[in-house]
């Protein structure tokens, strides 16, 4: 187990830095630079462009030097804690992640829980009454959840919002709100602007969890020990809960490695189109303006928070399941 | 590209002090502020206001106080606040005068030597006295100092190469001196995006090595987290950018929060230079208060009655929703004239890289039969509800220098024509589905490229598709990224582009004929021509049409033109060579601009330009006498129309 848990721990570092140097040629790929894209925006507004600024900018943020110098000014940057500076919003970038970071986790941790929490009990209800109407009526609705596209469904919902409950668009509180301290007027703000993103991001994550839980738990409930159990006189939902639901729990174990990444990036789409302060429009305008410090070092803690979650999954799930203990690691 | 204005009227500007109105003004303390003055935090309004203050005459007297609220749609739009709050050394008033602000005057003489006589009194947003100190600090501490001001003075400063003599007459007089005449002066300083000749000395100087010692200065550029000195002083020395809320400023709103922040306040300054006639000190409101959103939900959250004053972001498309909403909301949708040439022209590559297309965009009988088969009146009708005005994109109907026949020339609907034009050309095989061929065999496939930003230029697209199509060309948009699409302009790789029209149609002969000649990469339809005139030489390729030419030499002749008559001439000439050569081919313009205004708010014109230059957006109807029905009183704003 102790060689098990090493090798993953050595395993992390040369993933981390072959994922630090695609990202960083995949945003160095389009033709130009941060400073380009700047010219041409002001260019298209008609306004001066100061030659003196660009310069400065240029020398900053080290554009006038070869690619791969410029990948070890960035990478030295992050290994010492360091996340450079943001051209685009002019502050360092642990100042423009860390004042969003409290919020995209608020909505995506809200998203995970009500999506589990609608999603387990029907999962459950389906296996158990498989092929029934309401099984068959439940998946219709998982399933139209996921089809429809997320920016449709949010603008649909935004409207309602506004016309009927007087909410205000997009954002996430109301305007007099923002930027000032926690009160209880506030949480209810923020609560109220809540339900829309969580009931559409939510929306198309629960008919993948449902047909997952559906089948593993269809699964285990033809095995021998679940008939024995019922034929013994165990109450049918006891027997369930004890037995079935816990072998079926397995992928989700699995997916918490996959949690972390996503409760910090946040749905990118449905964000912009809500208009959310979270970490995924932040993401999506750094990867179009080239800004290498906000979007590469913001992704390389994405990258380092997916390995540890993953890494952190797969010891949830040894400790859960004992036949990955033991079994698991010794076959090659 | 910088638009500049007229230099005549710049000769010898003087503001009429209070005095001179014939009565004493007697200056009111600003009930925002009375508890600060009274605490001792503040001095009081007289001291605080200088002693010939700028007197502003509102359209109707107006009352202290109140929250304005904007939307904006990113960090970098607190540069708006400029722009709007439009206070310069010297300003343009709805007429294209040039009159004295935060100067008291300034003598002009003969284009070369410019003295500024500054207001005594004055201060800085933080109290410090406003002087000439501050002058010579950015000219000879800045500017000057190689390490800030790597590629020296700024370019609107030279003439020839040398910049200007600076010398400090008194404490309130500062002058520049040229040996050659200067006509790019004023129109920078009052620009709307405004070169900046002081600085706050008493600020900035902290920053700056040679007042501070090594020391204290590493401190701070730790702080910063920026590579040196010089570096953090550009950083907040930023008063265009308003990204510093503590940086001293003459705006009549200082900033008041620091970035990142999603919603910016900006308070009063309590030392701003302007008066009404009553002696109220301005601006009005107290308050202004941005709050970021992103673009695209702007014109939903204005419907929703979010914002107070709203015109950015706002496009004509969102009219018809705006005005629906104006039944639940308390606004009203006023509709404003915006300036450039055209809304959307079509810019043929005239420096394109491949031959073929090479030839054909040089070929005017080409750009006319384009033009010609371009129904103009069906997409005026189709997408702006016939409110705009169909034509070339050249100057408009209220421009002195304006020729129906510039407007009309080659924009008339006419397939047979521009078939006959194509068939003279050559291009007389066509394929299968009708589709002309070039004499490569090639079929004629035009693919005009965009930057993308708007739907409305892939609705334009359309309908000309389809009429291009019955005279045999096929068309191809293609919407990419805004620095992608200018890369391939510039390269040549682009054959045709889509783009706004001129900046400003309402040009006067006294102004310099900029977009009409090649003067800079950034122009579309010549960006290698333009580029090889802007670095001289160095790069690009040298012009080599005759008709562009001949453009090229009389853009010098206006310069050298002795007087206005003379350069309206010259402008004549290139108007007409333009409207010949159909370098750009226009096809509509004046498409009207939505400015969603609150009923609170008093004193914003019933109708006027909502355009960069001229008119600094809101900068030219003085937003700093903008004001809001205080609460509790049902008054609502009258529509005054202003002139």
């Amino acid at each position: 187990m102790f060689h098990y848990i090493m090798r993953r721990v050595l395993i992390m570092i040369p993933t981390l830095i072959v994922i630090s140097a695609v990202i960083f040629t995949i945003i160095k790929l389009p033709p130009g630079d941060y400073l380009s894209s700047y010219i041409e925006t002001l260019r298209q507004s008609h306004e001066a462009v100061d030659e003196q600024k660009i310069a400065f900018l240029r020398a900053q943020f080290h554009l006038d030097e070869p690619a791969w110098k410029q990948y070890l000014y960035w990478v030295s940057g992050f290994i010492r804690g360091d996340l450079g500076y943001s051209a685009l919003y002019d502050l360092p970038v642990s100042q423009v992640v860390g004042d969003k970071l409290l919020l995209t986790f608020i909505v995506s941790f809200s998203t995970i829980v009500f999506t589990w929490i609608v999603a387990f009990p029907i999962g459950v209800y389906s296996a158990t009454h498989q092929y029934s109407l309401s099984d068959y009526g439940l998946t219709l609705l998982g399933f139209l959840g996921l089809a429809t596209p997320n920016f449709l469904l949010a603008l649909v919902l935004l409207y309602f919002a506004n016309v009927h409950f007087g909410i205000s668009i997009g954002g996430l509180m109301d305007p007099q709100y923002l930027d000032k301290p926690w009160t209880i007027a506030k949480g209810v703000s923020v609560l109220k602007h809540l339900w829309i993103p969580v009931l559409v991001i939510g929306a198309a994550g629960t008919a993948g969890m449902i047909r997952r839980l559906r089948a593993n738990l269809l699964d285990e409930l033809q095995k021998q020990y679940f008939v024995t159990a019922r034929a013994k006189g165990l109450s049918p939902f006891r027997a369930l809960i004890k037995y079935p639901l816990r072998m079926s729990l397995n992928p989700f174990i699995a997916d918490i490695g996959a949690l972390l990444p996503h409760v910090i990036s946040g749905a990118a789409v449905v964000s912009v189109v809500l208009s959310l302060p979270t970490t995924g429009p932040m993401l999506l305008d750094a990867l179009r303006s080239q800004d290498m410090y906000l979007a590469g070092s913001f992704l390389m803690f994405m990258a380092a928070l997916t390995v540890v979650g993953v890494f952190l999954s797969d010891l949830a799930l040894a400790w859960l399941d004992p036949r990955i203990r033991l079994e698991g690691g010794v076959t090659r | 590209m910088r638009k500049l204005l007229p230099l005549l009227a710049a000769i010898c500007l003087a503001a009429p002090p209070a005095a001179v109105l014939g009565e004493e003004l007697e200056l009111k303390e600003t009930p925002g502020l009375e508890e600060a003055v009274k605490d001792g935090t503040l001095p009081p309004v007289t001291e605080r206001v200088p002693t010939a203050p700028l007197v502003v005459r509102p359209t109707e007297p107006g009352t202290p106080g109140g929250t304005l609220r904007l939307l904006m749609a990113s960090a970098k739009d607190t540069r708006m606040m400029v722009v709007y709050g439009y206070t310069r050394l010297v300003t343009y008033t709805p007429d294209y005068k040039v009159v004295p602000d935060i100067a008291q005057s300034v003598d002009v003489e003969n284009d070369r030597i410019f003295t500024f006589h500054l207001r005594p009194g004055h201060k800085w947003s933080d109290g410090h006295p406003f002087t000439a100190e501050d002058f010579r600090y950015w000219f000879e501490d800045v500017a000057s100092n190689k390490k800030l001001y790597t590629a020296g003075l700024p370019e609107q400063m030279m003439v020839d190469g040398k910049g200007p003599a600076f010398e400090v007459i008194d404490s309130e007089t500062v002058r520049y001196t040229w040996a050659k005449p200067n006509p790019m002066f004023l129109p920078a300083l009052a620009g709307p995006d405004p070169l900046y000749i002081y600085a706050p000395m008493h600020y900035m100087r902290q920053f700056n090595a040679k007042y501070t010692d090594e020391k204290t200065l590493d401190e701070l550029v730790k702080q910063n987290h920026v590579r040196n000195w010089a570096a953090m002083h550009t950083k907040l020395f930023h008063p265009y950018h308003t990204d510093n809320p503590d940086l001293p400023v003459l705006d009549p709103w200082v900033l008041k929060t620091k970035p990142p922040a999603e919603q910016f306040v900006f308070e009063r300054n309590p030392y701003f230079h302007r008066v009404d006639p009553a002696g109220r000190q301005l601006p009005y409101i107290d308050k202004v208060a941005l709050v970021i959103a992103d673009s695209k939900i702007i014109p939903a959250k204005t419907g929703a009655g979010e914002t107070d004053l709203q015109a950015r972001y706002l496009r004509f498309d969102n009219y018809t929703f705006l005005k629906d909403a104006e039944d639940h909301n308390d606004y009203t949708v006023r509709l404003w004239r915006t300036a450039p040439g055209a809304q959307l022209a079509l810019y043929p590559n005239l420096n394109v890289t491949d031959a073929a297309w090479r030839r054909l965009n040089r070929d005017v009988r080409f750009r006319r039969a384009l033009s010609l088969a371009i129904d103009r009146h069906e997409i005026n009708q189709a997408i702006y509800y016939g409110l705009a005005v169909e034509g070339q994109n050249t100057v408009l109907t209220e421009s002195p220098l304006y020729d129906p026949a510039y407007r009309t020339a080659w924009a008339s609907y006419d397939p047979k024509q521009a078939s006959r034009l194509l068939d003279e050309i050559g291009l007389t095989k066509r394929d299968a589905s009708g589709i002309r061929l070039l004499p490569d065999g090639q079929p004629l496939e035009i693919v005009i490229e965009n930057a993308g930003e708007s739907t409305e230029q892939s609705d334009v697209l359309e309908l000309i598709r389809d009429t291009w199509a019955e005279v045999g060309i096929h068309l191809f948009s293609k919407p990419s990224q805004l620095d992608i699409w200018r890369r391939r302009v510039y390269s040549g790789a682009t054959m045709m582009s889509v783009d706004k029209g001129v900046e400003d149609g309402l040009v006067s002969a006294d102004m310099p004929p900029d977009d009409f000649v090649p003067t800079t990469q950034a122009q579309v339809q010549w960006p290698m021509w333009g580029q090889y005139l802007e670095t001289k030489g160095k790069s690009g390729e040298a012009v080599d049409i005759p008709d562009v030419q001949e453009l090229q030499k009389l853009y010098k002749a206006w310069f050298a033109a002795k007087d206005s008559d003379e350069r309206a001439e010259v402008w004549r000439k290139i108007l007409k060579i333009h409207a010949d050569d159909v370098f750009s081919i226009g096809l509509i313009a004046g498409v009207p601009q939505p400015v969603v205004v609150s009923n609170k708010l008093h004193n914003v014109p019933q109708e006027g330009i909502f355009n960069w230059v001229p008119g600094a957006f809101f900068g030219y109807y003085h937003m700093d006498t903008f004001w809001l029905t205080p609460d509790g009183s049902n008054q609502a704003s009258t529509a005054s129309p202003k002139g």
